[in-house]
């Protein structure tokens, strides 16, 4: 069912009460895992991640690094969607979007963690997606830098990250009730149902050292 | 089946005093437990808002498991082809009962288990085994598939997806059954309203406050009660026997020097003054068997070296180690009770 976000122009609210600069309900866990180096559990909104990193660790069988792989260690990221995070039942396992997720957040940390300080290792970041409802890429960025602070990784900045959406200017629309907007509004942290919409692009970056890197996504 | 732990890190001769306190008698546990005491453990259910079930449970060592179940409504008649191949299975089986009963029974694929780790393919061969370990033992008493009946031409497909969040430190598969109990006793399907006759189309309430739990909690009439012969879903036991000594929850230092390893699988029985329900006893290859000490077996035994066992298990201690798990009052029964205190 297509979500008919022009109602957005006569309330500025959006589907679920919010106006654009609000951000869902965030709750944050750290050390939540006893057996891993770091671990957090994250929801923002439904979206529901546990992160989990181990290392910095020296991984046996991993054959012979050369050059700048040698010097640094490398940042390994896992994504799983579990089967039950979505409405559908389904399994999502090696499909492109993780796969792109992947490389984005390990690229993401591979240049703010110091990974010069661990020649030969692997830190490793398994992120689980219990529940998805929006947002995924942040809250995975936001649940991997939590779990890195908890594993006590030596990093230059804190990687946050949040989703922006771009609602359609209400001159598209057609009819008159749009009113005098003729530019279309930025949006914060979309839901499932607006992302499915609208065109969202996912912003990370650092607290002190201004941009570091970042992933973005159009519908 | 083969194990995951790790190679031990422990010496011959901490091995050897580990081996010999077990075996005393009464045995002494590094951690003064009792044989039959489990290290606590840490449990929630209903955490998932897309699922129909839920729960979370840590183990004492830090190991941790996510089980969430989630049905979805599917034609019986629809796959036609694979019930085929399943009914001329059971034939070959010669269960010719099985066939008669086959709409209200349930079929065993109704009843979907995956586990996923991380850091493991899909396909591996640990991965493959404990789904269809807890499978095996979920669809073992016919229990859960009944209630999946809708009418004759719909039913429930069932989907437990099993998710272990740290790595394997001993052996994963109690951790792994008792969260999937755990989860399915939390498990509510949507109230049909309408079509429940023989071939309708099945309208459900909307409301989920009304949803109808999976597992009530006391069965809704005496005639229901027979039907379904288990009340709870069954959960699966780690034991270790020392000598002559058994012990429930071993630690991965206990693993280490454990004559037999075995997983016990146990359910509830429907009448509440018999013994539990025994559906499955597999064994599992002790640590020690693949340690290096086992490989030098046939040398001289050297005093104050602990040596890893040879030849199986004796049926005494199997025997007593099962009468320890379906016993009335016995530790099945008291884990089930405590499981069931976390919903």
């Amino acid at each position: 069912m297509p979500l008919d976000t022009s109602t957005y122009h006569l309330s500025l609210l959006r589907l679920d009460g919010r106006r654009w600069n609000e951000l869902r309900r965030l709750h944050a866990q750290i050390s939540t895992q006893a057996s891993a180096d770091g671990s957090s559990y994250l929801e923002m909104g439904n979206t529901k991640i546990i992160c989990t990193v181990s290392g910095p660790a020296e991984i046996r069988g991993g054959g012979r690094r050369e050059g700048v792989e040698r010097d640094n260690a490398v940042v390994n990221v896992e994504v799983g969607v579990a089967g039950f995070s979505g409405m559908d039942r389904k399994r999502r396992r090696g499909d492109k979007r993780t796969t792109e997720m992947q490389n984005t957040i390990a690229s993401a940390f591979t240049s703010t963690l110091f990974t010069h300080l661990y020649p030969h290792s692997t830190i490793s970041i398994n992120l689980h997606i219990l529940s998805q409802d929006g947002s995924l890429l942040a809250v995975c960025l936001n649940a991997a830098t939590l779990a890195l602070i908890d594993a006590g990784v030596p990093m230059k900045d804190y990687i946050v990250a949040c989703t922006s959406g771009l609602t359609p200017p209400a001159s598209t629309l057609g009819g008159s009730r749009g009113g005098n907007s003729e530019t279309s509004d930025p949006l914060l942290d979309l839901n499932g149902m607006e992302e499915q919409e609208l065109p969202f692009l996912t912003g990370a970056g650092g607290t002190v050292g201004g941009d570091v890197g970042g992933g973005g996504g159009w519908v | 089946m083969a194990p995951t732990a790790q190679p031990t890190i422990l010496s011959p001769s901490e091995l050897s005093y580990l081996y010999t306190s077990l075996s005393l008698n009464p045995p002494i546990r590094p951690d003064a437990r009792s044989p039959t005491s489990f290290r606590p453990l840490v449990a929630e259910t209903d955490l998932l808002p897309t699922a129909n079930g839920s729960a979370r449970l840590c183990f004492a060592d830090g190991t941790e498991a996510i089980v969430g179940v989630k049905g979805e409504v599917e034609r019986t008649g629809g796959v036609g082809k694979q019930i085929g191949i399943r009914e001329d299975d059971v034939e070959m089986g010669g269960i010719e009962g099985e066939e008669g009963t086959g709409g209200a029974g349930g079929e065993d694929w109704w009843v979907e288990v995956t586990v996923d780790m991380p850091g493991q393919r899909d396909d591996d061969a640990m991965v493959v085994f404990l789904a269809q370990m807890i499978h095996e033992g979920l669809v073992a008493d016919g229990g859960l598939r009944a209630r999946l009946v809708i009418n004759r031409r719909w039913h429930w497909r069932l989907y437990i997806d099993i998710l272990l969040l740290s790595p394997p430190h001993t052996y994963p598969l109690p951790l792994l059954s008792l969260t999937a109990h755990l989860a399915l006793l939390s498990t509510c399907l949507p109230a049909p309203v309408a079509g429940l006759e023989k071939d309708d189309d099945p309208i459900f309430n909307d409301d989920w406050d009304a949803a109808i739990p999976l597992y009530p909690s006391t069965p809704p009439s005496s005639k229901a009660k027979a039907n379904l012969s288990a009340a709870r879903p069954p959960i699966t036991l780690l034991v270790i026997s020392v000598g002559d000594n058994i012990f429930f929850d071993p630690s991965h230092a206990e693993l280490a020097v454990a004559d037999a390893v075995v997983a016990v699988t146990v359910a509830s029985s429907p009448s509440s003054t018999d013994d539990l329900n025994l559906l499955a006893v597999r064994t599992i290859d002790p640590p020690s068997r693949l340690s290096s000490s086992a490989a030098e077996m046939g040398q001289a035994v050297e005093e104050g070296a602990w040596k890893p066992k040879k030849g199986g298990m004796s049926r005494t201690v199997l025997r007593k180690m099962v009468g320890m798990c379906v016993a009335r009052g016995g530790v099945g029964e008291e884990v089930l009770g405590g499981l069931e205190g976390f919903t």
